[in-house]
C-alpha cells in the first residue's frame, strides 16, 4: 500500500512538476556497508578522477519498487545501480535495466556467467554455516551435523524464506550439490527438504537482515547459524573467533546495471566498463575482501593468498544458487515455506 | 457562480487537492492495478487472436502453433516475453520453464510448427498451456484477488482452492486482524487507568509525567524495536533479572515469540491511545463524578454510568488509531517475532520487493484496506462513539 501510494504520488508529481532536467551527477547505486566505502574510494571517485565525470552514489536496499516507479514515470536518477541476480533478469525483462553496450564494455574480461544481456558482474557474494569456536570448540562442519541436534545440541539461526534454506536442507539429507535443483523442481524433492526441515523445526530461529546472525551468535542467542560470509570474516578480523565452513557455502554474483532511461547512459557504459576493470578493482581489493566477477583479479594468486575469503575462489567447494530456478519456482516455494512456518 | 461560493471552494482546494493526491487517486491505482492483465496480449497478440476463435476443447488448430512461433520471434526484440511468461507462471508452476525451453527450440525448428515444436517441446502438445494464454488474454482478471484469498482459476477456468500446503492469505489475514485486536484491547486497559491518572495529577505534575508518555512517542519505532530486542534476548537483562532472583532456572524463550510482538508493538503504540483519551479526560474534569456521588451513586456506579461513557469518544479515537496502525505493522513482527507471527505486510513486501509481482501488492493492499474498512463498521454498531473520532 504504502508503495503503491509513493508511486501514485511520484506519478503525479511528474505529472504537475515542470519538465525540467536539471544536470545532475552520474549518480552509483549500491547495498551500502563497508563495501561500498570502499568501492567509493577506488572505484566511483577512481572514475571520477580518470574521466573529470562527477560521480555521487546513493544506497538502497534492494527494493524494487522504487526503480520501477522511475522508469514508468521517466524521472530516471539512478544510472548504475548494484542488483542480485534475480531481479536483474526479471528487471531486464520488464525493461527496467538497459541492455549492456558490449562495444563499450568488455564482456571477454569477466568469469563465466557474470555476463548478462543487461548486466556485468559486479562482486560475488556468498553464505555459509558458522559457529562461535570459543563456546564450540568442535561444532558442526557439514549441513548434516547442522541438522543433527542430538550430536550438537543447541539453536539454529536460518535465513528467513525457502531460498537457501531448501537447499541446505536437501544437502543435509544427502543430495550432491550437482543434483540439489534437479530434485528441488520435482514435488516430492521439496517434500523432502520440508521434511528435514521439520527435524530442526523447534531448534530454529530466523533471521531477515544480514546483521542479526553474527548478533545473535555474538550474544549467544544462538549456537550454530547461517551467514553471509563477508560479514563473519570481518567479525574475525574485530577479533571474533569463528569457524566458517565452506563446504556449507551457497553463492552468488551481484551485478552492475544501468537504468533504462538514464539521461547519461554513454557515460554509465563507460563507467561500468572502468569499475570492472583490474586496476582499480586490485586497489579495492586491498583494502576489503571484494570477490570481483573480473577473471584476471579473481584468479591473482597474491590476491587470493591476501584475501582467503574470496567468495569465487570457493566456487568448487560451494552451490551455485540457480538464478533462473527461482524466478520459475520463487513464488510457490515461498507460499509453502509460509504455510509451513505457520504450523 | 457567486462569489461568495467562489470563494469558499478556493478556500476549501487545498484540502480537495489533497484528498484527491492522498487518498482517491492512490486506491484508484491500486484497485486498476489488482485487476490488469495486460502481459499475455502484449506479448502474444497474434496467439490470442487465434486461441480466440477456439473453443479451449481438445487441441488449438495448427495456425495457433505458427502464431506462436512467430510471436515470439517478434518478443526477441521487445521485452514483453518475460513479463508474459512469469504472469503465466503465477497462474500454473512450469508454465514459464515450458516457455523458456519454446523460444530456445524456435532457434532451430523449421515450419510448419505444428509438426517440429510438439517433439521439441512436449509439454506444448497437451492442451494446459493453449488453455491458460487463451483464459489470460482478457485485459483484466479477477486472478490476484483471488489468489489473495487463497482461491486460483483452473486451466478450463473454474475457481478452486489452492492447494493446501500453499494456502497461507486468509491465514494471515486472521492473523493480522487478530494481533490488532489483542493490541488495541492491551492498549485500552493500560492507557485507562495511566490516562486517568495524570489528568488527575497537578498541572506541573501532568506535564512531567506526560513527558514519559511523549520521549517515547518521539523515538523511532525502529529504535524502541531493537531495544525490545535487547531486553528479550536468551541473555539478555529480563532473563539474567530472572534467575538471579531464582525464578526461573534457565532462559526463557522471549524474543521471537508472539509475546514478543504483543509487548514491542503495545509499547510503540501506547502513546496514540494515551493522548486523546487524556485530552478527554482533561477536559471533562470530575465535576460530573461529584454529581454523582452527591445523588448517592456508589463509586462503581459513577464510573460505569457517568464518566466511562462520558471518556468513551477517546477510547474510540485512540482504539481506532492503534487498531489501524497495528494493522499495517511491518518492522516489529519482523524484528522480534517468529515466523508465525508475521503480518499480512510482510507479504505485501515479499512481492514488493523480490517477486515484483504488482498485480499482488494491490490485490492484497486493497483486500487489507476493505477488511479493515468493514471491521471498523462492524465495530461502530457496539462501540458507541466508535468512528466519530471526535476527541471530546
Amino acid at each position: 500500500m504504502k508503495k503503491t501510494l509513493t508511486l501514485a504520488a511520484a506519478a503525479l508529481m511528474a505529472l504537475t512538476l515542470p519538465n525540467v532536467s536539471v544536470a545532475r551527477d552520474l549518480t552509483i547505486v549500491g547495498f551500502g556497508g563497508g563495501y561500498q566505502d570502499s568501492a567509493r574510494e577506488h572505484l566511483f571517485e577512481g572514475y571520477e578522477a580518470a574521466s573529470g565525470t562527477a560521480v555521487s552514489d546513493d544506497v538502497y536496499n534492494g527494493e524494487m519498487a522504487k526503480l520501477y516507479g522511475m522508469v514508468e514515470t521517466g524521472n530516471v536518477t539512478y544510472d548504475i545501480i548494484m542488483v542480485e541476480a534475480p531481479e536483474l533478469v526479471r528487471g531486464c525483462e520488464d525493461g527496467i535495466f538497459a541492455p549492456i553496450d558490449y562495444e563499450v564494455v568488455d564482456g571477454s574480461k569477466f568469469i563465466e556467467g557474470a555476463t548478462h544481456e543487461c548486466g556485468v558482474g559486479g562482486t560475488g557474494w556468498g553464505a555459509a554455516m558458522f559457529f562461535d569456536k570459543a563456546k564450540h570448540p568442535n561444532g558442526p562442519t557439514t549441513y548434516a551435523e547442522f541438522w543433527d541436534v542430538e550430536a550438537f545440541p543447541g539453536v539454529r539461526a536460518l535465513r528467513t524464506g525457502p531460498k537457501m534454506t531448501l537447499e541446505a536442507a536437501l544437502m543435509a539429507d544427502g543430495v550432491a550439490k550437482a543434483d540439489v535443483y534437479d530434485v528441488l523442481a520435482t514435488d516430492e524433492g521439496v517434500e523432502r527438504a520440508f521434511a528435514k526441515l521439520d527435524e530442526i523445526k523447534d531448534h530454529l530461529v530466523w533471521w531477515k537482515s544480514g546483521a542479526q546472525p553474527l548478533q545473535l551468535v555474538g550474544s549467544g542467542e544462538v549456537d550454530y547459524a547461517f551467514a553471509y560470509t563477508g560479514r563473519i570474516i570481518r567479525a574475525n578480523g574485530e577479533g571474533a573467533d569463528y569457524q566458517l565452513n565452506w563446504s556449507t557455502l551457497l553463492y552468488s554474483i551481484d551485478y552492475w546495471a544501468v537504468v533504462s532511461g538514464s539521461p547519461m547512459m554513454d557515460e554509465a557504459m563507460k563507467m561500468v566498463e572502468w569499475i570492472t576493470s583490474p586496476e582499480p578493482l586490485r586497489a579495492q581489493a586491498a583494502v576489503w575482501p571484494i570477490s570481483p566477477a573480473n577473471a584476471e583479479v579473481n584468479a591473482d594468486p597474491a590476491l587470493q593468498a591476501a584475501n582467503p575469503g574470496m567468495v569465487l575462489n570457493h566456487s568448487d567447494e560451494g552451490l551455485f544458487i540457480s538464478t533462473e530456478f527461482w524466478i520459475a519456482h520463487g513464488d510457490e516455494l515461498q507460499a509453502k515455506f509460509t504455510s509451513w512456518a505457520a504450523q | 457562480m457567486s462569489k461568495k461560493s467562489r470563494i469558499s471552494w478556493l478556500l476549501i482546494a487545498p484540502l480537495l487537492a489533497l484528498v484527491v493526491a492522498g487518498f482517491i487517486l492512490p486506491i484508484g491505482y491500486t484497485m486498476v492495478k489488482a485487476v490488469k492483465n495486460p502481459e499475455v496480449t502484449a506479448a502474444l497478440p497474434r496467439t490470442v487472436m487465434v486461441l480466440d476463435a477456439w473453443d479451449g476443447q481438445g487441441m488449438p488448430p495448427d495456425s495457433a502453433w505458427d502464431a506462436l512461433a512467430d510471436d515470439i520471434e517478434e518478443s526477441r526484440r521487445g521485452r514483453e516475453f518475460g513479463a508474459m511468461t512469469r504472469r503465466l507462471n503465477f497462474e500454473m508452476n512450469g508454465a514459464r520453464s515450458v516457455l523458456m525451453q519454446t523460444r530456445r527450440a524456435l532457434g532451430s525448428l523449421e515450419p510448419p510448427y505444428a509438426q517440429s515444436l510438439p517433439v521439441a517441446v512436449p509439454e506444448l502438445a497437451t492442451p494446459e498451456i493453449w488453455q491458460l494464454i487463451k483464459n489470460n488474454s482478457n485485459p483484466f482478471t479477477a486472478s490476484f484477488l483471488l489468489r489473495a484469498v487463497d482461491l486460483q482459476f483452473t486451466p478450463d477456468g473454474r475457481i478452486e482452492a489452492v492447494p493446501p500446503g500453499t494456502a497461507i492469505f486468509l491465514d494471515l489475514f486472521k492473523r493480522t486482524f487478530w494481533i490488532s485486536i489483542w493490541v488495541t484491547v492491551i492498549c485500552v486497559v493500560l492507557a485507562y487507568p495511566t490516562a486517568y491518572y495524570i489528568s488527575s495529577l497537578s498541572n506541573r505534575a501532568a506535564s512531567y509525567a506526560m513527558l514519559l508518555v511523549l520521549v517515547p512517542f518521539w523515538t523511532s519505532i525502529l529504535v524502541r524495536t531493537t531495544a525490545w530486542f535487547i531486553l528479550l534476548q536468551r541473555e539478555g537483562p529480563i532473563n539474567a533479572g530472572l534467575q538471579a532472583a531464582q525464578i526461573t532456572s534457565e532462559p526463557l524463550q522471549l524474543i521471537f515469540t508472539r509475546f514478543a510482538v504483543y509487548v514491542a508493538m503495545v509499547h510503540v503504540l501506547l502513546p496514540f491511545q494515551i493522548l486523546p483519551l487524556y485530552s478527554v479526560m482533561k477536559r471533562q474534569g470530575t465535576s460530573m463524578l461529584r454529581a454523582a456521588a452527591s445523588l448517592g451513586a456508589p463509586p462503581w456506579r459513577q464510573f460505569l454510568l457517568v464518566y466511562l461513557p462520558l471518556t468513551m469518544p477517546g477510547v474510540a479515537a485512540g482504539a481506532v488509531i492503534v487498531f489501524m496502525l497495528s494493522v499495517g505493522f511491518y518492522v516489529t513482527p519482523a524484528l522480534v517475532g517468529g515466523l508465525q507471527d508475521q503480518m499480512i505486510s510482510y507479504y505485501i513486501a515479499f512481492f514488493t520487493n523480490q517477486s515484483i509481482n504488482f498485480g499482488m501488492v494491490a490485490a492484497l493492499s486493497l483486500l487489507l484496506l476493505v477488511f479493515t474498512g468493514a471491521l471498523i463498521l462492524i465495530a461502530r454498531r457496539f462501540v458507541p462513539g466508535l468512528g466519530s473520532l471526535k476527541a471530546g
